[in-house]
């Protein structure tokens, strides 16, 4: 067996699933057929629903990947062939030729400078922007390496010109590079090929051969700073600023005459994103979005979609679009459409149409199928071994990670790719770190005293336009450079790079810098990269300072450059004058306890755990019921598999009392969390009140979520027997032979019963609409003659088999469209027998539609389990404004919280189906287990240290401390000729967190802080007043 | 008379306010502002400290000494300490503060304030910081 894994494909999911396998102890191959890691995430300009800039949180990662000593990176390199079986493949691996020494290259880009003005379309900007015949695909990439188009280069092709290799001072150019071969052993195979939004292919009623309609995906490269115009949002045709904009939804997909039948899932959401930054970039701009169903199924993605048109006045039509066409006078658009709220066809002139146009797996999806011997599905997304578990191929040892198995956004993504590279340790166990190595930095940390003078560098982020347009970053550039030991200051246009991060380096070592400060974005996410930059360059780590010009500055105070950019100067000097009294730090290592705690006994909670358990670590499933299963108890049958639940349910409760590493608690709660990552104490209580105490390493939340009972609501109220919610529905489908159905003949079922609200529950619960649809397919099996009506307002079917799923069952029902200024009205007809009349304003047809009916049955959002409050408090964890817990961030960190060592998932997290939550429990199990393998931690350096000097032994700190980390002990002071025995406090270094609550507790200041002593904060203080006061005298 | 003169120097004044946010909770909610663009005065300096309970009583007296108009101390809600109990050192040690040594340096007490805000109030982050600098432009400057 070997341990070593292959990944496929260098989008965000290769690259997720890379580094958590590193951290799992597994050597990783990360083949890219293209030039540089980054995949579709790379491309776009920000990610919804908080609009972050898309490249800034990706492009730490792909340096990580470039840094990590355990990953090799082939990029420029495509698959061949493989043999062998899980645990033991031989693959072929193909190197093809960049005609440059990768190892050589310095990515200095003279060579693109002097190479003759040929141009070709650049792929990277989807063809909008030009590249020359050598060559790197975007400034950011990694690697940093430049390579030669031998179909264009006048040396590759004619046998002339040469230049690049005359001006190559690195003399990395190497016409003679042919194809190589490449063979590697390997244990484990993840496919994670991504995506590709070929608008090309939609037939010409959409219009994509005019100029000025572009796809989605071309759209992300206009807006991007970086992009082909700069950022400005410009039309193709003619390069002036458009002011109708159309988006256009479900361009293509859920169309069975484009050969899409599925709902590609994100373009509800990346729509409202792109018209939102059109409007923040031109504020006389125009959005219309052309519409279908809005499906904005994730974690607060409907209140975006509400934000677009409340907060920016972005205009959305319910519409089936007939035509688009141009008009070849202005190159303007005419969208011919039905609008579907009045029943007319109108037509629109828009200045530029972008196209939410279908995306399919990536080229090359059927060959790679062939050679790794796997199976496709119907939509040519890699098909998944079962319902239950989407992560793994048809073939034993190949896993499937991100869009290449199904549409899926970036969080889903990312969960899927920690989920993988779990399940691959749970296959190669038994050869975790055979093949790893641990980094070193090649530069020997360099000793900086306090006493030598400091010498700082600065780099001001322009963050693409994030701050640069809101903030006079050269003014700030120039008034940092007078500053007293600012020996070098220089803007940049993402500072969080690749190719920045050899800058760095570059400068720290060309001025002999000792301290190095980087202006931008916020710490939380980007500090690590920039000391770890340090670091390489022989900097400790606690020499660099960061401040955060972007969330503080440039994102709050958008109309009032003077003044963030004051604010900025203000900032940079006030990080400036602490940097002066940097000191370097030691960080000491933590042994981890090798076992978890899972809190919830739920599908998530069950898999979790088994997933831990099955890599050899204890571990302790903590459930408040009677029984294991969670929801999945109440469940009939499974969408969309038809399955029934308790099948499933049984199975996985049956590997999970089996396993001999799994203690399981029923009926008990926690009572008591101690400790911190690696070393918890768990206190907990079961039904007899029996205290049981044990330790663990990390811990994960899998509380779930549970239906809102709608009381009040639609004649809901405990006393009509026949208004029942849907998952009193499953129970009674369940349970009961279908006897009950007797004396029903009429059922109507109502979605969107109480979410997706103006207030208090404002967001869609994703899983109501498929639920229902279920429902009613079964009822019809049992009673045929059944008259079913649906009231709905939008049908959220994404994900790859729902849209079929209905389209097969939409037959079984009459659906009626409702809106919220609209709310369909019930009452209950006088009678013994239960009987209700309907009142509906359906808005397809426009008309208040009257009937009767024998059964309500109401669909309500999912909502967070009860109690969470006081879990989140034992643990330390946020939760979010609809109740449920707040992850790290959202898009790269949806398993973590910020706390190291705790994880989420399932629906605690977010309402989801099985599937997501299996493959988030996965995911949640692969980040715990990250540390559970890895054994030991390395403690921060910011810890709390006493002069022993000025202690005075009062124990003051002792009784503040909330770890008990600092004790009075006995210790002899000399005093002249006298030897006198005296209390001291000493704190013990790897119990401190470094919170500083001893040292502003001291009454006498022999307390420090690491990193926030008193003189730090204080010429902090000193030096944003003391300047601005002097000159107030001065007035 | 008077009284429009300082209306008007009121209008121009735009104060010096520092605020020392804890890292879990106020600098992440702070963060939380700025994703979600809500807009609040820029007359805020941030200075970030792991925990509200490593907010020395001194620093707030410093920045007083050297003319800040306004100093807010923010960190996690109670109960909420990423440091278990640190913003509990911070409440209490605040009503020292407030007690004895505001009203003895004659300093008036609306311009020291403790606000809790959470890694979720982005919202509420740009309401506090928007309602005390309107506060302490209502005070006017700090003269000595």
């Amino acid at each position: 067996m070997e341990g070593s894994v292959l990944v496929i494909g260098g989008g965000i999911a290769g690259i997720q699933c890379s580094l958590d396998l590193t951290e799992l102890g597994y050597k990783v191959f990360l083949v890219e057929r293209t030039p540089s890691i980054g995949g579709r995430m790379a491309q776009l300009d920000k990610t919804f629903p908080t609009n972050d800039c898309s490249l800034c949180i990706l492009a730490p990662k792909m340096v990580e990947v470039f840094r990590n000593p355990n990953i090799e990176l082939l990029t420029y390199h495509e698959v061949k062939e493989i043999t062998g079986a899980a645990g033991d493949f031989t693959i072929t691996i193909l190197k093809k030729p960049r005609y440059i020494d990768e190892t050589k290259c310095k990515g200095c880009g003279d060579c693109a400078t002097k190479c003759p003005k040929i141009e070709v379309p650049n792929l990277f900007d989807m063809n909008l922007g030009k590249r020359k015949s050598i060559y790197i695909p975007f400034p950011q990439a990694v690697p940093p390496v430049y390579l030669i188009d031998p179909k264009l280069c006048l040396k590759l092709t004619k046998g002339v010109c040469g230049v690049c290799e005359k001006v190559c001072e690195a003399e990395a150019i190497d016409y003679e590079q042919k194809p190589q071969d490449i063979q590697l052993n390997i244990g484990a195979i993840v496919v994670a090929t991504g995506f590709e939004m070929p608008a090309e292919k939609l037939s010409l009623r959409w219009g994509y051969q005019y100029e000025n309609v572009v796809s989605a995906l071309e759209y992300e490269r206009i807006l991007c700073a970086s992009g082909p115009f700069g950022g400005h949002v410009l039309r193709p045709s003619d390069h002036e600023e458009p002011e109708k904009i159309a988006f256009i939804q479900c361009a293509g997909s859920r169309d069975l005459h484009e050969g899409v039948p599925y709902c590609s899932s994100v373009c509800c959401t990346y729509t409202a994103k792109e018209a939102i930054i059109t409007k923040e970039h031109s504020e006389k701009s125009e959005c219309y979005v052309f519409r279908h169903d809005i499906r904005a199924y994730g974690k607060n993605f409907y209140e975006f979609t509400q934000r677009a048109q409340q907060e920016y006045g972005v205009k959305y039509y319910q519409t089936k679009i007939s035509q688009i066409r141009e008009d070849p006078e202005t190159n303007d658009l005419l969208i011919h459409y039905e609008d579907l709220k009045t029943g007319e066809f109108k037509d629109f002139k828009a200045n530029l149409v972008v196209l939410a146009s279908p995306l399919v797996a990536s080229r090359g999806t059927n060959e790679l199928a062939e050679i790794l011997g796997i199976e496709l599905d119907q939509y040519n997304f890699f098909k998944e071994r079962s319902y239950f578990n989407k992560l793994q191929s048809s073939k034993d040892g190949i896993f499937l990670c991100g869009f290449c198995q199904g549409p899926m956004d970036i969080p889903e993504t990312v969960a899927d790719a920690s989920g993988v590279a779990s399940q691959v340790a749970t296959l190669l166990n038994s050869v975790k770190f055979t093949q790893i190595k641990e980094k070193e930095f090649e530069e020997p940390e360099k000793e900086v005293k306090t006493s030598e003078e400091s010498r700082i560098g600065v780099l001001i982020c322009h963050c693409g336009i994030n701050i640069g347009k809101y903030v006079d970053v050269p003014d700030v550039v120039e008034e940092i450079k007078k500053l007293p030991n600012v020996v070098h200051c220089e803007a940049n246009l993402y500072s969080c790079s690749s190719d920045s991060q050899e800058r760095i380096k570059e400068v720290i070592k060309e001025n002999d810098l000792n301290r190095f400060i980087v202006a931008s974005c916020t710490p939380r996410t980007h500090e690590t990269l920039f000391q770890v930059t340090c670091q390489e360059a022989g900097l400790n780590k606690y020499l660099f300072e960061m401040v955060n010009i972007r969330d503080q500055c440039s994102w709050v105070h958008m109309t009032e450059r003077e003044a963030a950019t004051e604010k900025s100067i203000d900032l940079v000097k006030m990080a400036v004058a602490k940097a002066r009294l940097l000191k370097p730090q030691k960080e000491e290592t933590l042994n981890i306890i090798p076992s978890a705690l899972v809190i919830g006994g739920g599908v998530a909670g069950m898999s979790a755990a088994l997933n831990i358990a099955e890599q050899g670590f204890e571990t302790y499933l903590v459930e408040t019921e009677n029984k294991l299963g969670g929801i999945l108890n109440y469940l009939n049958i499974l969408s969309p598999i038809q399955e029934k639940g308790s099948i499933f349910l049984n199975e996985i409760i049956e590997k999970v009392k089996k396993n001999k590493n799994i203690k399981i608690f029923l009926e008990s709660k926690l009572e008591n969390i101690k400790g911190y990552i690696g070393n918890y104490d768990i206190a907990v209580g079961d039904k007899e009140k029996v205290i049981h105490d044990f330790k663990v390493g990390t811990i994960i939340v899998a509380t779930g979520g549970k239906e809102l009972k709608p009381n009040g609501l639609f004649q809901y109220n405990g006393k009509n027997q026949n208004v029942i919610t849907q998952l009193e529905l499953e129970q009674k489908l369940k349970d009961q032979n279908g006897a009950w159905l007797k004396n029903i003949n009429r059922i109507t079922t109502i979605l969107c019963v109480n979410s997706r609200q103006k207030e208090g529950i404002t967001y869609c619960s994703n899983i109501c609409c498929a639920t229902a649809i279920k429902n009613i397919n079964i009822l019809k099996e049992i009673k045929p003659e059944l008259e079913i009506t649906v009231l709905y307002r939008d049908l959220q079917m994404a994900k790859k088999e729902f849209e079929d799923y209905y389209r097969q069952r939409r037959k079984d029902a009459i659906f009626l469209r409702y809106d919220l200024t609209n709310i369909p009205e019930i009452t209950r007809k006088r009678g013994a027998r239960e009987n209700y009349e309907i009142k509906v304003f359906d808005t397809n047809l426009q008309e208040e539609i009257e009937f009767q009916t024998d059964l309500i049955i109401l669909s309500t959002p999912m909502i967070p389990a009860d109690n969470l409050e006081e879990l989140a408090k034992m643990l330390k964890v946020p939760i979010d404004k609809n109740g449920f817990f707040l992850e790290a961030h959202v898009k790269l960190r949806p398993l973590d919280f910020a706390t190291d060592g705790i994880f989420l998932c399932g629906c605690a997290q977010w309402p989801k189906n099985i599937q997501d939550s299996i493959s988030q429990a996965s995911g949640a199990a692969g980040r715990a287990s990250r540390f559970l393998s890895a054994k030991q931690i390395k403690t921060s350096g910011l810890i709390s240290e006493v002069n022993p000097d000025k202690c005075i032994g009062c124990g003051k700190c002792v009784e503040t401390c909330p770890y008990n980390a600092i004790e009075l002990l006995d210790t002899k002071m000399e005093f002249e000729d006298l030897d006198l025995n005296i209390k001291q406090s000493y704190i013990n270094s790897a119990l401190c967190k470094g919170c500083g609550t001893c040292a502003a507790t001291c009454p006498v200041g022999a307390i420090s802080v690491k990193h926030y002593d008193f003189d730090q904060i204080g010429v902090m203080i000193d030096s944003y007043l003391l300047e601005k006061t002097k000159s107030l005298e001065e007035l | 008379m008077t009284k429009a003169v300082s209306q008007v120097e009121k209008e121009d004044f735009e104060p010096y306010i520092l605020v020392f946010c804890c890292n879990w909770c106020s600098y992440a909610g702070a963060d939380l502002a700025g994703v979600s663009r809500f807009q609040y005065p820029p007359n805020v300096r941030i200075i970030r400290v792991m925990c509200s309970g490593r907010v020395d009583p001194a620093f707030v007296l410093r920045a007083l000494k050297n003319r800040a108009d306004g100093v807010l101390i923010s960190g996690c809600h109670i109960g909420d300490c990423h440091y278990i109990s640190g913003n509990e050192y911070t409440r209490d040690r605040f009503e020292r503060l407030y007690n004895i040594i505001i009203k003895q340096l004659g300093v008036n007490e609306k311009r020291v304030k403790l606000e809790w805000v959470s890694a979720s109030e982005g919202k509420r982050f740009a309401k506090v910081i928007t309602d005390f600098t309107s506060e302490i432009k209502e005070l006017g400057p700090l003269r000595k």
